[in-house]
């Protein structure tokens, strides 16, 4: 019987997750430009014009001063996310009432559309990067503390258990056992919370103060320059792309054990 | 080496009523002794356990190992426990050195340490490994060594080889003896096959079903050392005779239970 291993080379290569996004991708980007030559009309540029202005775009300092500015508030605000965010998880993980007393303020501010706290930030705030910071933050400290919660709460207490028969202190329990336990969810919260940082990040630009990247989005449509639009949109998809696998690539150096361990239940 | 007397628990069960898990045990293990503990699943084996452990607090009673008083955990007993409870992100290395760790022995002479468990335990070669790599009976190994490797007086085992397959368990249970063979420990071992808790042991104790008492005490007289032969000693009268008094009497009582649930 052949095993994957006995395989050729370029067929291991061909079967690769890359090569089928890359298929998947290449797809999308013929559709695209069928779709825009024919009907496209004015609203929708083909793939090769958003490809160009994208090229274009990249030229200008003023794309690069904009990522820039947003790019201060996304750090910034997920900066507090993750240190706001993954104490208060654990904690939280940890003491069932103090879980309990916060569970509605939690499941609240997950489902709020935190697009309509805006303007009520803008009122005590006012319009400076301090108010887009706290924006990004809102949007994703509830992602982190979710996740980081419910990954201390799934620590096997058995290990508890295990790691106090060997005379453990809770201090001990927190360190050996609770915190690397929960690694992989606290990883996993912080990806997440990423991509809620990049979207709040966009959104604040959009509806609150019409600066940077938000900015650009919306001159290009006061302008009708719908492959300049394009552009800008396909450049924040690709930075949070780009920040995704990064943050993918960094869970994976850090709790790699997470991986196999899924793996061999998937398998089962 | 331990002495537990009149040793009682009642729990508050999920609906709210009482469990009895222990109705009065009163129980010595000698020093250095092999003890095998059977009974009816829910008879109270584990909170026994836990408690000469000290993960578990009692009612009523007295527990003392080597004339002290059992008040928690302690470095004289380790546990090796049936899901091996081993850190799926520490290596075999730092498993088998967590408790010495926790000890507060320096980094180098632990590490040493438990190399040498490993080893001892056939699992030289996979110091880094992790536990999510090895299969059912190494991770028990690593558990074992674990237990170990603080130098223990007594060595407390919940159905250690209840989760691995057939053949690997009766290597695990050669590889058991010869350790206690060599190092004289004495064991509390609980198991749900009679057949482990004959081959095994000095002294078998039988609990009876909830809350759980003593049943019956039976002594094992194979010769010892046994590793190097457990199936020869299959073969033996004395553990057949063994053996079928051992299923009799949990057939009795298991019989009694279901009158007893039936008549309540
Ligand atoms: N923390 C607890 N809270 C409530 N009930 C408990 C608790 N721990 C154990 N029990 C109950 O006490 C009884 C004895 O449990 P124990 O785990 O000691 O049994 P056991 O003999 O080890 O069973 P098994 O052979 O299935 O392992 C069971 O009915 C169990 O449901
Ligand atoms: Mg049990």
């Amino acid at each position: 019987m052949a095993t994957r291993t006995d395989r050729p080379q370029w067929q291991r290569l061909l079967d690769s997750d890359r090569s089928y996004q890359a298929l998947t991708f290449v797809l999308f980007a013929a559709a695209w430009q069928v779709y825009g030559t024919y009907w496209g009309g004015l609203l929708v540029p083909t793939f090769t014009e958003t490809a160009a202005a994208f090229v274009r775009l990249l030229g200008t300092a003023e794309f690069w001063d904009a990522l820039w500015v947003s790019n201060q508030a996304l750090a910034l605000g997920f900066a507090c996310s993750v240190a706001i965010g993954v104490p208060v998880g654990v904690l939280l993980g940890r003491f069932r009432l103090l879980e309990r007393l916060t569970d509605v303020y939690l499941n609240i501010l997950l489902v709020t559309p935190m697009a309509a706290i805006i303007p009520l930030l803008i009122m005590s705030v006012g319009f400076g990067l301090l108010s887009r910071v706290i924006l990004v933050t809102l949007f994703a400290v509830v992602m982190v503390i979710v996740n980081v919660r419910s990954g201390v709460r799934q620590v096997d207490p058995g290990l508890i258990q295990m790691a106090k028969s060997f005379g453990a202190t809770e201090r001990a329990v927190w360190r050996d056992v609770l915190i690397p336990g929960a690694l992989p969810a606290i990883m996993t919260g912080v990806r997440l919370g990423l991509g809620r940082a990049v979207t709040g990040m966009v959104i604040v630009e959009l509806l609150m103060v019409s600066l940077a990247l938000g900015g650009l989005i919306l001159q290009f449509r006061a302008t009708f320059d719908a492959a300049g639009l394009y552009a800008v949109i396909a450049a924040v998809l690709i930075e949070s792309l780009v920040l995704i696998a990064l943050a993918q690539w960094l869970e994976h150096r850090i709790a790699p054990w997470a991986r196999s361990t899924q793996k061999r239940k998937a398998r089962r | 080496m331990i002495e537990i007397t009149g040793l009682t628990k009642t729990f508050t069960g999920q609906d709210g009523a009482p469990v009895h898990a222990l109705g009065g045990v009163d129980l010595t293990v000698r020093e250095n002794e092999f003890l095998t503990v059977l009974g009816p699943s829910g008879c109270g084996k584990t909170t026994m356990l836990k408690m000469i452990a000290g993960l578990q607090t009692w009612d009523a009673g007295e527990i003392t190992v080597a004339g002290r008083p059992v008040r928690g955990p302690g470095p004289d007993r380790s546990m090796v426990f049936q899901n091996f409870a081993l850190l799926p992100w520490a290596t075999v290395l730092d498993n088998v050195a967590f408790g010495l760790k926790l000890k507060g022995v320096g980094k180098a002479e632990r590490n040493e340490r438990a190399r040498g468990l490993i080893a001892k335990v056939g699992l030289a070669g996979f110091e880094s490994k992790r536990p999510g790599e090895l299969s059912g009976g190494m991770q028990q190994r690593v558990g074992i060594a674990r237990a170990l490797a603080v130098e223990p007086e007594v060595l407390l085992m919940d159905e250690p080889f209840g989760a691995v397959d057939e053949q690997t368990r009766r290597l695990l249970q050669e590889e058991l003896l010869s350790i206690w063979e060599a190092n004289r420990l004495t064991v509390v071992f609980i198991t749900h096959s009679m057949e482990e808790a004959v081959l095994l042991g000095d002294r078998v104790v039988l609990l009876s079903a909830r809350p759980g008492r003593i049943a019956e005490i039976v002594d094992v007289p194979l010769d010892r050392p046994r590793s190097s032969d457990i199936g020869g000693l299959e073969r033996s009268r004395e553990y057949v005779e063994i053996t079928a008094h051992l299923w009799e009497r949990l057939r009795d009582m298991h019989e009694e239970h279901r009158l007893e649930r039936a008549a309540g």
